[in-house]
């Protein structure tokens, strides 16, 4: 038998004459649906007529189309009334009007996500098929990215419903031209999914209502407003959601940044306390020492400048007068936390605010760690510190000062107490590991900065410091106070790569200590009461397993004669308190299989070595002795931060940081007091961005075309029944804290 | 700008302006500077007149007639007339697109100015004929393709705030919908100014540029800021005064060139550009009396 | 009440004057005026008057001088304009859009033929131009009745049944220019007889919109609400006149002049100037033994059907005159009124006076004579060829 041609189709259509009625949206291909359908019965050798239904409505309104066939000419000029085929090209289209003059037995094709599954019961009495067309026609990449179109999608599912073969689609694309739209045409020959009629009892008929009374001109004068719900012409709406800001999200204690800076910038220096203490037992500390990871995220880096966060922290810890309360629990739990540090403090912070009852066992005479014995008073005044020690133990934490706990103490501690966090900090201090470090004049920075904060010391000459920390930085600085001449640093890699916070860097610099970047030395020699040092250049070598390349040294050697050199390597953290039979699994320790309600924060579980890491943990560690689990949830866990492209930039106005009031002192000597004042004020914060979170800033408002947002009770809302989701408002927003979603049908 | 919820609309909801209609934008931003004003709107035929609803439904929140295409600022004429010789504060407003100001609607507007009636007319330029599905007018720019020049039009865009300068009408002004508090001050000062007030709005036509609904503001913003929209005011027809200071970035222009499909055909470039706007700029400075750019000085003085 | 020496143009200027003092304890009283031959002389006069809140303003064409009347019609007031030929057909739109906007618009009309070429003469097609557009439309002979005309139109066109624009034509220099004394009633009387002017639908505090988009049907019930209206003018033009009379002490004319027509065989149908020559042609005929009779039209829209029917019955020659051709079919009074003679009646159409010409007592007898010589009705004829 020879192939049909595409003519001897046409006997494959049944029911002619037949009417096509279209309902789209205005500019998204609903009249150009109608054409193509009597394109392809033209192609079928059919007569055909199409028109669209042109009112007045603009793009996304509703809009109807239609076509007629026939294998006699058409002698109708109207619209379709009693359609034999409904094509609906947007669910949300699906009115009570839809369906008027549809006989049972007609075809309704309906594209939706939905599977005909979904629609059981409400179409019986037609012939109903269901498609994805817009995911097809995504797919292939038809439209633009705000406008799917599906036209040429949904004649493939068409054509398979008339029973169509796949060749005559091909044939009629060819001949229509549209040829690159074929692929997503025969994507939806082979999904549309098609139900016959259940139920045969006809519809009750519509009776012809007669046209209401028309108002004569004359007497047009009253307001009436319109009727016209435009909320249905989109698919999306705006929805005002936070995002997490870089800073929030860079934040290893967890603070809500964006959320003080805010309250700050509002006015509201309770609530910026109030938000602060939810997570940052040391807001005085850690707004003077932190490294600040959210001012390196802070997109307003990139325009003019961070944020001064860590000063605007240090203003709100120092400024605070309400305390954190403690939360009333029925049967409080009583915890151990060894180490007196910042984890260990963090952990005993959230446990009794959590109504708990802590215990600290610091082996010191002092809390506070190393920031009591290894940050300068210049830097952290010692009263400032314990403005903030004194602010976590008003909850009612206990300290065991001088106790020490050893293996034997840790498996009697787990017995007598609900749960145990360990939190001993770091170990020993790294060495060089060459000859002469045991030399009189070598020792270790930490062991140095404590015994001169215990009683300053007299220095004279050249003092060499080894490493490009804070704490190397501190030694350099703390060595100029005590005496030295002449303090040089020794770093052996770059001066950009010093992981010292570069504020301090510039300070210790202005103050005279001299940065030797790429020099390392491999060799101390007595020389009377001094040293001589031998100082190798470096140079990077291949890169090691993080990717850092790693530098290594050369033959070229310096000899430099010091009075005092001080080692600031960093720390290990090898501990060995674990009781026989006990292991590590991530934080939590275990007896053989028996899970432990013990569990390790800080430098000696996770080695970030921050003030900053270590409250995020010591809090991390609370909630999982209270919930068995790790229930904190950071904002680094959830999403992307706002990057800068979502920022618009133009809507700030250029304005420096408030820097900070540097003190800086013509001698050095036996002075320790604060060089850096902080900001004067809270000014900086009104420079926050805000970023993915709304400031009622009313830009949204101001820009919507509808004048459909209102803010009521202090947020926005906005109208659904009107939104036209054009996005202005989302594309509008400064700061990222609006985005459009889709609408549930 | 905390009054915004204060005042009844002037255009209101169920209007069928297309999603990110820049004559939308301005009618809610004109709604704030309006206030408590009584107003009465006259709006010749344009998007304007079909967005005002079927019969008798309005979404004009103010009494409002539709007059012909070419008539908007005689008809205005009238109404201002019966305000005035009735001792009535009634503000009569034009609101007319680029094809009812710059062509069919230019000598009715030319002689209205000319009577200095007491008008505010307001030009939402979308540079297009918007309601007919997008043809060119005389305040299509250059380059740019519509539906009856698909190579791109070949002539520039009318200059018409120099014509309404040469009319020493008491202001007229360019608006940038993307700078809300320029915009608002001259729709203020518009509203309370006595004699012809002209207001030339670059208002961002989704359709008809084939741009992004959302990106309206952000397109007029580029051009403004690279020098292709200037904002500018002129009082009484000789005193020149600059709003907003662009920085004639290419990247801008480039940008604002790239996210609408009608300059795409016609391959339009930053470079083409350029020369066109720093001689405009150049006669905006003189005019202005400033060769080096300033701040916005304060109208009142 | 005074006479005095007025061209008719003047006499529809000061009528108007008028009735723009007479509203000003109502909205007041805005015109828009552009000066056109032969009308000009009507504006001008317009401009030098004091009018108490009245403004004309000297706008930059006819098209803006309706818009204008738009306006000031729309926000309450009294609206006026007068226009000619080119100038009526540049206004053409925003007559249109005042009819559908039902604004009580008055315009007089001095007809003119309309060019290029140019031809300044009288032609009643300007106005004919808009016979079907919803605007009543009154024609005169005589500078009387143009003043009592233009004053009455004021009532007619603002009355709460009626509200449309009213259109009062007059030969271009023919009427025009013809200087005539007329009789010029005292402010008070005009105050008595004009109410202030009361448009329901005009632009106040209330949020409505005038002239917004309509669907099919409401288009089609407002234009046969217009259509209603229209024909009911034609019997309250019938009251004002009759209380024209006791406040002016003179009668005003009705919508037909009809003129020894009760016994005629032959009637001579006309509007404007042609008529009082018709009836002229009439008295000479009449005396020679022939009964001839005249209709003059006076309103010709709304169409007085019934009236013109009854004068039309019983006549066996009806000869229509028109100062007007409507191209390919005819003169237009004519192919509105054929309809309505008896069946078997000839009826044919003259084509008089189109381009300015005059319309002579003998041109008159002569068509007289043609029309007793016919059994049936021929094709439009050009009087020239009678």
């Amino acid at each position: 038998m020879q192939a049909k041609t595409t003519m001897d189709h046409a006997d494959l259509i049944p029911d002619l004459p037949l009417e096509v009625r279209v309902h789209g949206r205005g500019g998204q291909g609903g009249v150009t649906c109608a054409k193509l359908i009597a394109g392809l019965f033209s192609q079928l050798g059919l007569h055909v007529q199409t028109f669209g239904d042109y009112g007045s409505e603009r793009a996304g309104a509703p809009v109807q189309a239609y076509a007629r066939i026939d294998r006699a000419p058409i002698r109708n000029a109207n619209k379709v009334y009693r359609p034999g085929h409904l094509l609906v090209l947007d669910e949300a289209l699906l009115g009570p009007h839809i369906l008027e003059g549809v006989e049972p037995g007609a075809l309704l094709l309906l594209n939706t996500p939905q599977p005909l599954a979904h629609f059981a019961g409400r179409f019986d009495r037609y012939r109903f098929a269901v498609l994805d067309a817009t995911a097809i026609a995504r797919e292939h990449g038809i439209g633009s990215a705000s406008v799917v179109i599906i036209n040429t999608t949904i004649l493939g599912a068409y054509a398979r419903i008339l029973g169509l073969p796949l060749k005559v689609l091909d044939e009629a694309y060819a001949h229509l031209g549209l040829a690159s739209d074929l692929p997503a045409a025969e994507a939806a020959f082979a999904t549309v999914e098609i139900a016959e009629p259940r139920e045969t009892a006809p519809a009750a008929p519509t009776p012809h209502a007669a046209p209401p009374p028309v108002m004569p001109i004359l007497q047009h004068r009253a307001d009436t407003p319109a009727s016209l719900k435009t909320g249905n012409w989109s698919s999306q709406i705006p929805a005002y959601v936070e995002s997490p800001a870089p800073c929030n999200h860079a934040c290893p204690a967890g603070n809500d940044v964006v959320g003080f800076v805010q309250a700050l910038a509002k006015g509201d220096s309770a609530k910026a306390a109030a938000l602060l203490f939810e997570t940052q037992p040391l807001p005085s500390v850690c707004g003077r020492v932190c490294p600040a990871p959210c001012m390196n995220a802070c997109n307003r880096a990139a325009f003019d400048g961070a944020v001064n966060i860590r000063s605007l922290e240090r203003l709100v810890g120092d400024s605070a007068t309400a305390t954190p309360t403690r939360e009333d629990v029925l049967h409080p739990q009583h915890i151990a936390v060894v180490g007196g540090g910042p984890a260990g403090l963090s952990a005993a912070y959230q446990l009794a605010r959590a109504g708990h009852l802590a215990t600290i066992y610091e082996a010191g005479p002092q809390l506070g760690g190393v920031l009591a014995t290894g940050i300068p008073a210049f830097r952290l005044p010692p009263e400032m510190l314990q403005r903030d020690l004194e602010r976590i133990l008003a909850l009612g934490i206990k300290a065991r000062l001088s106790t020490p706990i050893r293996k034997a103490d840790l498996a009697t501690l787990t017995k007598d107490h609900d749960g145990v966090v360990v939190a001993v900090g770091f170990g020993a201090s790294k060495s060089l590991g060459i000859a002469g470090e045991n030399l009189g004049n070598v020792e270790q920075g930490l062991a140095f900065l404590a015994r001169v904060k215990e009683m300053p010391e007299i220095l004279s000459g050249t003092v060499i410091v080894v490493g490009g920390g804070n704490t190397a930085i501190d030694c350099a600085r703390t060595a100029l106070r005590c005496g030295a001449d002449k303090v040089k640093l020794v770093y052996r890699r770059a001066k950009k790569d010093m992981p010292a916070i570069a504020e301090e860097i510039a300070e210790a610099e202005r103050e005279g200590v001299m940065v030797m970047a790429h020099r390392q030395p491999i060799a101390i020699h007595e020389r009377g009461a001094l040293a001589d040092v031998v100082l190798a250049e470096m140079e990077a070598g291949p890169a090691d397993a993080s990717g850092r390349r790693r530098p290594v040294v050369t033959a070229r050697t310096a000899t430099l004669t010091a009075s005092k050199i001080l080692l600031a390597l960093g720390q290990g953290n090898e501990h060995d308190l674990l009781p026989a039979g006990w292991s590590l699994r991530g934080a939590r320790a275990y007896h053989g299989e028996q899970a432990l309600p013990v569990y390790f924060a800080g430098d000696c579980a996770e080695g970030e070595g921050t003030v900053t890491h270590a409250i995020g943990s010591g809090r991390k560690a609370a909630a999982a002795i209270l919930t068995r689990t790790h229930a904190v949830v950071l904002a680094k866990d959830v999403a992307l931060p706002v990057a800068p492209g979502q920022i618009r930039f133009d809507a700030f106005p250029v304005a420096a940081p408030h820097a900070d009031r540097l003190i800086h002192p013509a001698a050095f000597a036996g002075d320790f007091s604060e060089t850096n004042l902080g900001l004067a004020d809270a000014a900086e914060a009104s420079r926050c961005f805000s970023c993915g979170h709304c400031t009622l800033c009313d830009t949204c408002l101001i820009s919507c075309p509808e004048g459909v947002i209102a803010q009521r009770g202090g947020h926005y809302r906005v109208d659904p029944e009107y939104c036209k989701g054009c996005g202005m408002c989302v594309a509008e927003c400064p700061r990222a804290g609006i985005e459009m979603q889709e609408k549930r049908v | 700008m905390n009054d915004v919820c204060n005042t009844a609309a002037i255009f209101r909801q169920g209007n069928t302006n297309c999603g990110g209609c820049g004559m939308s934008i301005t009618l809610q931003m004109l709604r704030r500077a309006v206030g408590a004003n009584p107003v009465h709107l006259v709006i010749p035929a344009c998007c304007g007149a079909v967005a005002g609803g079927t019969f008798p439904q309005s979404t004009y929140g103010v009494p409002t007639i539709m007059s012909t295409f070419a008539s908007a600022a005689a008809v205005a004429s009238g109404l201002a007339s019966v305000a005035s010789l009735n001792g009535e504060g009634t503000r009569v407003i034009v609101l007319a697109g680029d094809g009812g100001t710059f062509d069919i609607g230019f000598a009715t507007l030319s002689a209205a100015a000319e009577r200095n009636e007491d008008i505010l007319f307001l030009c939402y330029d979308n540079e297009i004929y918007g309601n007919t599905g997008g043809q060119r007018s005389s305040a299509t720019p250059q380059g740019a393709v519509t539906s009856n020049t698909l190579e791109g039009k070949l002539e520039q865009k009318k200059d018409i705030l120099a014509v309404m300068a040469a009319h020493r009408i008491p202001y007229a002004a360019s608006v940038s919908l993307a700078h809300a508090e320029d915009t608002q001050k001259k729709f203020a000062h518009a509203v309370a100014q006595k004699g012809f007030r002209f207001l030339h709005v670059l208002s961002p036509c989704p359709t008809g540029w084939k741009s992004e609904p959302a990106l309206g503001l952000e397109l007029v913003r580029l051009a403004v800021r690279s020098g292709l929209w200037p904002v500018y005011e002129i009082f009484d027809g000789k005193r020149y005064t600059v709003s907003i200071e662009p920085d004639f970035s290419d990247e801008a222009l480039g940008l604002y060139l790239s996210l609408q499909r009608r300059f795409q055909k016609s391959g339009l470039t930053a470079a083409d550009l350029r020369p066109a706007i720093e001689r405009n700029w150049q006669s905006l400075r003189a005019l202005s009396g400033r060769i080096i750019p300033g701040k916005r000085e304060s109208r009142e003085g | 009440m005074s006479s005095q020496l007025l061209s008719a143009n003047h006499a529809a200027a000061l009528a108007t004057t008028l009735a723009a003092r007479a509203n000003r304890k109502g909205k007041g009283f805005v015109s828009g005026v552009y000066p056109i031959t032969p009308s000009t002389e009507c504006m001008e006069y317009l401009c030098n008057q004091k009018i108490e809140k009245g403004r004309v303003v000297r706008v930059e064409s006819e098209h803006s001088a309706m818009g204008v009347c738009i306006g000031g019609a729309a926000a309450g007031a009294r609206s006026f304009t007068a226009t000619s030929s080119n100038g009526l057909a540049y206004m053409v739109e925003n007559c249109i859009a005042a009819a559908n906007l039902r604004l009580p618009v008055v315009m007089v009309v001095a007809n003119r033929t309309l060019g290029p070429p140019w031809n300044i003469w009288a032609d009643q097609g300007d106005a004919l131009l808009l016979r079907d557009a919803g605007l009543i439309q009154f024609y005169c002979a005589s500078n009387q009745e143009v003043f009592d005309t233009v004053l009455s139109a004021f009532r007619l066109a603002e009355d709460g049944r009626v509200m449309m624009p009213v259109m009062v034509n007059m030969e271009g220099f023919i009427l025009s220019h013809n200087v005539a004394p007329v009789e010029i009633p005292q402010q008070g009387l005009v105050d008595d007889f004009l109410p202030l002017t009361d448009i329901p639908h005009r632009l106040e505090t209330v949020p409505h919109t005038l002239g917004q988009v309509e669907l099919p049907h409401q288009n089609e019930c407002h234009r046969f609400q217009h259509h209603t209206a229209m024909l009911a003018a034609a019997a309250i033009y019938d009251d004002i006149r009759a209380q024209f009379e006791p406040i002016f002490g003179r009668a005003l004319q009705g919508a037909l002049v009809p003129y020894r027509c009760d016994d005629a065989e032959t009637l001579i149908v006309s509007m404007g100037t042609m008529g009082i020559t018709a009836e002229r042609v009439v008295d000479d005929m009449r005396a020679a033994g022939a009964r001839v009779g005249s209709l003059r039209l006076r309103l010709f829209r709304p169409l007085p059907v019934d009236a013109i029917r009854a004068v039309f019955a019983g006549k066996k020659r009806i000869a229509i005159l028109d100062r007007n051709i409507g191209l390919g079919l005819g003169g237009v009074l004519w192919s509105d009124t054929r309809a309505l003679a008896d069946p078997g009646a000839v009826v044919q159409n003259y084509l008089t006076g189109l381009g300015g010409g005059d319309v002579r007592p003998e041109h008159i007898a002569k068509i007289v004579a043609d029309i007793a010589a016919r059994e049936i009705s021929g094709a439009p004829m050009l009087m020239e060829a009678v």
